[in-house]
């Protein structure tokens, strides 16, 4: 990836391009040329075993080879944020980013990394408490956590309205693929926490966020900044009190849903919540911005 | 390990020991001569190594996640200095601490300071950096200035401190109140002293120079290459668990202070070799008391003989770590040169290190077993003005050092409130106030294994008395909830074991929201991340007219953990901060569990979540229906 202008150029191109021929698979049940309508596609899949759900979404987007090239270096970023357990839903299904970097290592990826920045502490607790390190190490993964500011670099939002710069990821910066793999969980702040929300995970100073002028509207701006290849959310089992660090109630949805526009998946994710994706305030700013489809009915939801 | 290696030339037929004594180390005789004692030297630098290696490995070994077949804690608690310390000023009997101080107390009696020269490792960290900085005391016999009864003197102001009521514990649960001593072996203990040194200075230092190498601070990804170089990386994964979080390295506020101690410790070398040991160690007091009543019990002793081939070439005299040899006798004042006055070692004082048998040319020296008749020479000899002196400060000691004021608050049980920082907030499972001063050695264990850098050594918040003792200090990290390791590693108890389901009634704190800084309530923005972190739900939220969230602490479910203190984005202290208002320790487990259980009841069942408690049908009778 070169500077942030063409990647961004790119990866929009990409999301559009793949949002269409995936629109048109779904009409004609084949995969042809490009139908006028853009609608975005995203496919849930229903199933027990987290693993199997994952292929099927994939799968059901056209495989993990279409986003993910041989030799690919690739950044997977769940949600590690908690010293929670898994069972708790408070941090990524273990066997989800397992799964995911399973895939992309089947799709020829050079090398998987799973990393995030956790508002707990300590990481080595986190990483051991949460199960994703065991898991996505086993999966041929390197699972880390970026808790030093020598790990990031400067990126300015150039649309930003709310912050206007932030210090991101350098792995993530130097990655070929960014997958997002939230867990959908209630928030006590921004109402729901899923794809956009999770997306805070990737900067230095979350402080700045939080401080800023509006943190709907700063999670906004860097959602139109940095934009995920893919994005798969975890709703194998969800969180519905006290989040998103709980303990809270929590719920077995065995679901996983996947697709490239983020504001569709989150939009399908707030349905989960029986809520309308415009009561969440990121979410409706987002789709506001033209990051993506918030309208369930203009979504086109496969069901797998 | 500063031993000269200037060994005698070869002389043969060279065989010692008094006549009543079995000699041990005369079988090589013969032309091997000059090499007798030798073995003895070398065993006994390899057994310091080891012991200093023991150490080492159990101290990066206390980290999380603790696994460890053998407590980590191992060498502090056969201390037998601080098992005494902890159970005399506590009054009590802690069979745990008695156990692990049995196997020093009784090689002291059978064998003498065995323990000084072979096993210490403060003492082989000041031998390594003695002859690192080729520091060998002085030689002229007028600098040979004999402060050996100092450290006896300062074990006995200690004792002293221990056994004088110096503060009352209160346990307002069971309406009693009991005294306790005041212990400040932690000033002069080497268990003590040289692990909070490593953890203060060593840990820090290690972990920066670690941190060199990584990508943190190169910028060369050294993650990718070793994501690249699998042999690699799993050939560097024990260093790098070894050294803990490269990527944030702990800090010490007080480490300068370590280091400047331990560096006068080991500068004092230059004036003479072990002065630490010799002069002023009182687990070496402690430990030669036990050798000399060990001598008055058992006639039947090991020890070194001096045979007649001694030339009085003083070789033996200059060698000595600890100056035990030519030491005046109760007989006559001290000139070593004069014939006639003893060359013996002083039992008391000698650390085993065999040295001497080494370095005399004449194999005059061997070490005997048999009836000894030298153990009349063994007395302490101290000086009677001096001991009632030191009885005397140990005495004042218990008034002065305080720089807390405590104040008798009257209630349906009268307590003693201490008044010190709100910012005195003490790790889980810590004993009442005074008594945690007074057990507490400052060790620094619980500081080492506590995984977010939150324990500090406290540098005001309790007083001068509490110099060094253990604070949380939530903007450092915070008491991260799944984590119980403090308690598991406090050799004195001071911190009591504690599982981490009762984290959620160990009241340590409470964190109050100052509405005059937070981005919620001064500027009505969205915010809520102490809400969205804090582990105990004790946040909630108050919706203003707006439709803004901010965050109100419930102060009967916050137990102070300060992570809310932690994440908050409000520079530099946060806009919610922990303070000691909520700390009951005063009232032990139970009843702080009945409280919580309370609070748990009193929450509306829709907010109720699991591990808030509320089970269970309502207690009566609690003397505390309104907190």
């Amino acid at each position: 990836m070169g500077d942030s202008f063409s990647r961004r150029e790119f990866l929009k191109r990409a999301a559009a391009f793949g949002v269409t021929a995936a629109g048109l698979a779904e009409l004609a049940g084949i995969d042809g040329p490009a139908e006028a309508a853009a609608r975005p596609t995203i496919v849930v899949a229903s199933k027990k075993d987290p693993a199997r759900l994952v292929r099927a979404a994939v799968n059901g987007l056209g495989g993990m080879g279409k986003f993910v090239k041989k030799g690919d270096v690739v950044l997977v970023k769940p949600n590690m944020g908690w010293a929670r357990k898994a069972d708790q839903a408070a941090t990524t299904n273990p066997e989800v980013v397992a799964e995911i970097v399973r895939l992309c290592r089947q799709a020829g990826a050079r090398e998987v990394k799973v990393m995030d920045h956790a508002v707990d502490r300590p990481d080595s607790l986190i990483l051991r408490m949460c199960g994703i390190e065991e898991a996505a190490q086993k999966a041929g993964a390197r699972v880390s956590m970026a808790s030093s500011a020598a790990l990031y670099e400067k990126v300015a939002f150039r649309k930003g309205k709310a912050v206007t710069s932030a210090d991101v990821m350098r792995d993530l910066r130097r990655a070929d693929v960014f997958i997002n793999v939230p867990i959908a969980k209630v928030h006590n702040s921004t109402g729901l926490t899923l794809g956009l929300k999770n997306m805070l995970g990737i900067v230095w100073d979350r402080g700045a966020f939080h401080s800023s002028s509006s943190l709907d509207q700063a999670i906004v701006d860097l959602a139109g900044q940095i934009r995920p290849r893919l994005t798969i959310l975890d709703a194998v089992r969800i969180l519905l009190t006290n989040g998103p660090k709980g303990p809270g109630r929590t719920e077995d949805r065995n679901l996983v849903v996947a697709g490239t526009d983020a504001v569709a998946i989150d939009a399908y994710g707030a349905s989960l919540f029986g809520m309308k994706a415009s009561q969440i305030g990121h979410i409706r700013l987002a789709a506001a911005a033209g990051l993506g489809e918030i309208d369930l009915k203009r979504i086109n939801v496969r069901n797998v | 390990m500063s031993d000269t290696d200037d060994a005698a030339s070869p002389q043969p037929g060279a065989t010692g020991g008094a006549p009543s004594r079995a000699s041990l180390v005369t079988e090589a005789g013969g032309g091997e001569g000059a090499r007798r004692g030798a073995p003895l030297r070398g065993a006994r630098r390899i057994s310091q190594l080891v012991f200093l290696a023991g150490f080492l490995l159990l101290f990066a070994v206390a980290a999380y996640p603790l696994k460890s077949p053998v407590p980590v804690d191992l060498y502090l608690r056969a201390d037998p200095l601080l098992a005494l310390s902890a159970m005399v000023s506590l009054r009590k009997i802690v069979l745990g601490l008695l156990w692990y101080a049995l196997p020093v107390t009784v090689l002291s009696i059978l064998l003498g300071r065995v323990f000084c020269g072979w096993v210490c490792p403060m003492g082989t960290t000041i031998d390594i950096s003695e002859r690192v900085f080729r520091m060998r005391g002085r030689k002229r016999s007028k600098d040979r200035l004999e402060w050996h009864r100092l450290k006896f003197y300062l074990l006995i102001a200690l004792l002293v401190t221990m056994a004088v009521p110096a503060a009352h514990r209160t346990t307002e649960a069971l309406g009693l109140t009991q005294s306790v001593g005041l212990s400040a072996v932690y000033l002069t203990d080497p268990m003590a002293t040289i692990t909070r040194t490593f953890t203060w200075v060593g840990l820090p230092a290690a972990q920066w120079m670690a941190r060199m190498t990584s990508d943190t601070v190169t910028g060369w990804s050294y993650s990718d290459f070793l994501g690249r170089h699998p042999a690699l990386d799993r050939a560097l994964a024990p260093v790098q668990l070894g050294l803990g979080a490269v990527t944030r390295p702990a800090y010490f506020r007080l480490g300068l202070v370590a280091f400047l101690i331990f560096g006068g410790i080991v500068a004092l070398g230059r004036y003479q070799r072990r002065f630490w040991c010799r002069n002023l160690c009182p687990l070496g007091a402690l430990l030669g008391v036990l050798t000399w009543a060990g001598g008055k019990l058992l006639p039947y002793r090991v020890r070194l003989a001096v045979s007649d081939k001694c030339n009085r070439c003083m070789r033996c005299v200059n060698e000595c770590k600890v100056g035990a040899i030519g030491q005046e006798t109760s007989s006559s004042p001290t000139d070593p040169k004069r014939a006639g006055d003893t060359l013996l070692p002083h039992k008391p004082e000698c650390i085993e290190c065999y040295s001497c048998i080494a370095v005399c040319p004449q194999h005059a020296i061997s070490l005997t077993a048999g009836y000894d008749a030298s153990a009349r020479e063994d007395e302490l000899r101290l000086d009677r003005r001096r001991v009632l002196g030191a009885i005397g400060a140990g005495v004042a000691a218990v008034a002065i050092p305080k720089s807390s004021l405590s104040v008798l608050r009257s209630g349906a049980t009268d307590r003693v409130l201490k008044l010190s920082s709100l910012r005195l907030i003490r790790p889980p499972g810590s004993l009442t106030e005074d008594e945690f001063v007074t057990a507490c050695v400052r060790c620094g264990e619980c500081m080492k294994v506590c995984p977010t850098n939150t324990l500090q050594p406290a540098v005001g918040e309790g007083g001068l008395e509490a110099l060094g003792t253990p604070v949380i200090v939530p903007r450092a990290g915070p008491c991260t909830q799944p984590c119980n390791l403090c308690g598991d590693v406090c050799p004195t108890r001071a911190i009591e074991p504690f599982t981490v389901e009762e984290k959620t009634h160990l009241y340590l704190g409470t964190a109050s929201v100052d509405r005059s800084t937070c981005i919620a309530w001064a500027f009505g923005r969205e915010c809520v991340i102490c809400d969205e972190a804090c582990s105990y739900n004790a946040i909630s939220q108050d919706v203003s007219e707006a439709g803004v969230k901010r965050p109100v602490v419930n102060e009967r479910i916050c137990v102070g953990c300060g992570i809310c203190e932690y994440v908050c984005p409000v520079e530099p202290l946060g806009a919610i901060r922990v303070n000691s208002s909520g700390d009951r320790r005063h009232l032990g487990r139970e009843e702080q569990k009945l409280l919580r259980k309370r609070a748990g009841q009193e929450q509306a069942p829709a907010e109720r979540t699991e591990g808030a408690g509320g089970e269970g049908p309502a207690q009566r009778g609690s003397p505390y229906p309104g907190i």
